[in-house]
Parts: structure tokens; sequence; C-alpha cells
């Protein structure tokens, strides 16, 4: 379908595309000419053009240079290590035995808690965790409190 | 790109080093090129030629035995087709909801109201190349011969069939069709404005 236009529209551009073979294949005399006939200065024209080039060159590299840290970003985003909380169970296990020997015996503390040494390192997170919640412990960032 | 590819094609650091050794007579080429295919068309010859440097460094690959400027001339008229088919089918096809993957796109007839100021852009596009086709035409008013040779090459005719129509040699039809281009050149220096 053809609408309001066309016909021009391919007519110019198909004259676009003879004259660039022509000017292409146009000798440097001749095409120098045609510039300034034009009203243009060759050397004025070469300097804006040379400019032009590294304007685009230098935008090309920062582009490339944020698309690289974006991709580096998601690299190290996928590639990172789990974020875990790093729990000393030595220092955990002391903390609730130096409890269960206090000689105040103030902390009433379950039968299963005094042998700690056979519990697992999840019972005894467990165990302190909840005589946190029981009021009995700070929690360990607090500990100068304690 | 395989190793045989990269040896037969430049690299980026290679178009962009062969960029900086252009002569004032390829740039004016570059310059030239880029207002004939500007002509009557929304932008301008400098977005052109800026467009064709980023893709030439960006996306294009340039075989090595190509001449860079031609390669730049090509993409300059990429650029401009493609400018000019946006104005052409944006209005035509909108994407639509589909309840497939993401790759299943699927269109519908833009909305007549929502598209108005697209149909806009379409119809002046239109009409500043029936109007800059006119001018061309009328600028060889004084000159029969220019004028046939103009036409025919608006209308995709070859040379020999040029040259057997107006009955020039070949010395005197390039001659003549040189001077039809300087003559444009000259008279619209800035490319066709309505």
């Amino acid at each position: 379908m053809t609408g309001k236009g066309d016909k021009e529209r391919i007519a110019l551009s198909r004259l676009a595309n003879a004259f660039t073979d022509d000017i292409l294949s146009a000798s440097d005399e001749d095409i120098l000419t045609e510039l300034k006939e034009a009203g243009e200065d060759p050397a004025k024209n070469a300097g804006e053009m040379r400019a032009l080039f590294e304007k685009t060159v230098l935008l090309a590299n920062k582009k490339r240079l944020s698309a690289a840290k974006a991709g580096a970003a998601s690299v190290r985003e996928v590639f990172a290590a789990p974020v875990t909380s790093a729990v000393d169970i030595r220092a955990a296990r002391a903390r609730l035995r130096q409890i269960i020997e206090a000689p105040s015996g103030a902390h009433k503390v379950t039968l299963a808690a005094r042998k700690e040494s056979e519990m697992s390192d999840s019972d005894v997170l467990g165990m302190l965790d909840d005589l946190v919640e029981l009021g009995i412990l700070s929690r360990p960032n607090d500990a100068d409190s304690d | 790109m395989s190793l045989s590819q990269a040896a037969t094609t430049r690299s980026r650091d290679e178009v962009a080093a062969a960029i900086r050794t252009f002569t004032p007579a390829d740039w004016a080429r570059l310059k030239r090129v880029a207002a004939k295919y500007a002509f009557a068309r929304p932008i301008s010859p400098e977005d052109l030629i800026q467009e064709a440097f980023v893709r030439a460094l960006d996306t294009r690959v340039c075989p090595s035995d190509i001449d860079v400027v031609k390669f730049l001339a090509e993409i300059i008229r990429s650029v401009a087709d493609g400018e000019a088919e946006k104005v052409e089918h944006k209005a035509k096809l909108v994407p639509i909801a589909n309840t497939g993957g993401p790759d299943d796109l699927a269109y519908d007839i833009a909305d007549e109201a929502a598209d108005a100021e697209v149909r806009l852009v379409e119809a002046e596009h239109a009409e500043r190349c029936v109007a800059a086709h006119a001018a061309l035409v009328a600028l060889f008013d004084d000159d029969p011969t220019a004028q046939l040779i103009l036409e025919g090459m608006m209308d995709n005719m070859a040379g020999e069939e040029l040259r057997e129509l107006t009955g020039l040699d070949k010395v005197a039809y390039d001659s003549k069709r040189k001077a039809i281009r300087r003559k444009i050149a000259k008279h619209y220096p800035n490319g066709w404005k309505p």
C-alpha cells in the first residue's frame, strides 16, 4: 500500500543513493570544490568533524565503562558469599557454662542445660536465646552490660 | 567472532585509528553524503554522522577490505532509512497485552485518537517529501537535459539508459551528473527546508 508522499520519498532516497556513489568515487579536488561551493571551508569542516568524532568516542567509552561497571556489580552479586552471622560456638558454650556454674544459683536453668558438654551446638545457641528472651541474659552485643 | 572473521574485519580501535587519519577530502565526502541523506528528512547531517560514529564503534563490523569512508557512508544511509521508517510505521502498530511468554509480543492497530500526533508527524514528513521533490525538479526547469537525468536517477534508471535517453556520451553524461549534484549542493547547502 502506498500513501501520500511515498513515491517522492522513494525517489529522494534513490537520488541520495546515486549521489552517494558519485561522491564516494569523486576526486578529492571535485569533492573539496563541491564543499566550498556549498559555502563550507574544508579545513574547518575537517576540524569540526574530528571534534565530533572524538566527542562521540568519549561518550561511547563512558557508556562502555558504565555497562562494564553494571556487569561487574551483577557478577559480584551472583558470586558473593552468602551473608552469615559468625557465631563463636566456643564462646557461646563458655557463656552458658558460666551461667550454669554461677555460685549464686540465681538463674533457674533446666537440668538438661546443666550438662552443657552433652548439648549440640544448636541446643547451646537455642538455650542462650531462650535465656535472652527470658531476660536472664542480655544480647551478646550488650555483653558489657552483663 | 571467529579467528578467521577477526582476521578479515577491523577492530574497534582500527576503525577509530582509520577515522583519525581522514583527510579534509574524506571529511568533505562524509559531510556531503550525510547532507544528501538528511535532505528532506527530519534529521541533521551532523546527527546522522554522529550516529554513524556510534554504530561504527559499537555495533557494526567493518570488513578489512572496505574503505572506512564507504563503511561510514553505508551506516549513514542505514540510519537515515531507519529514521524515515520510524516516522512511517510507528503509528501503525502497538503492542497489546498477551498471556504468552516475554517473546510472544502481540500487536494491534494503534488507538486512532491517541495516534493523532504521530499521524501529524507522518503527514508532515509526506508533505516535506512531496515539496522537496518538486523543488528539486523545478531547480532544473532551465535545463531539460539535467532535469531528465535527475528524474531518471529518481526512477532508478541506470546510467546507460539515461545516456541513451539524453544522447550524451559517457564524459558529457558524467559531467552533467556532477553539475546536477553541485547545483543542488550549492542551492540547498543545509538540505531542503520547508
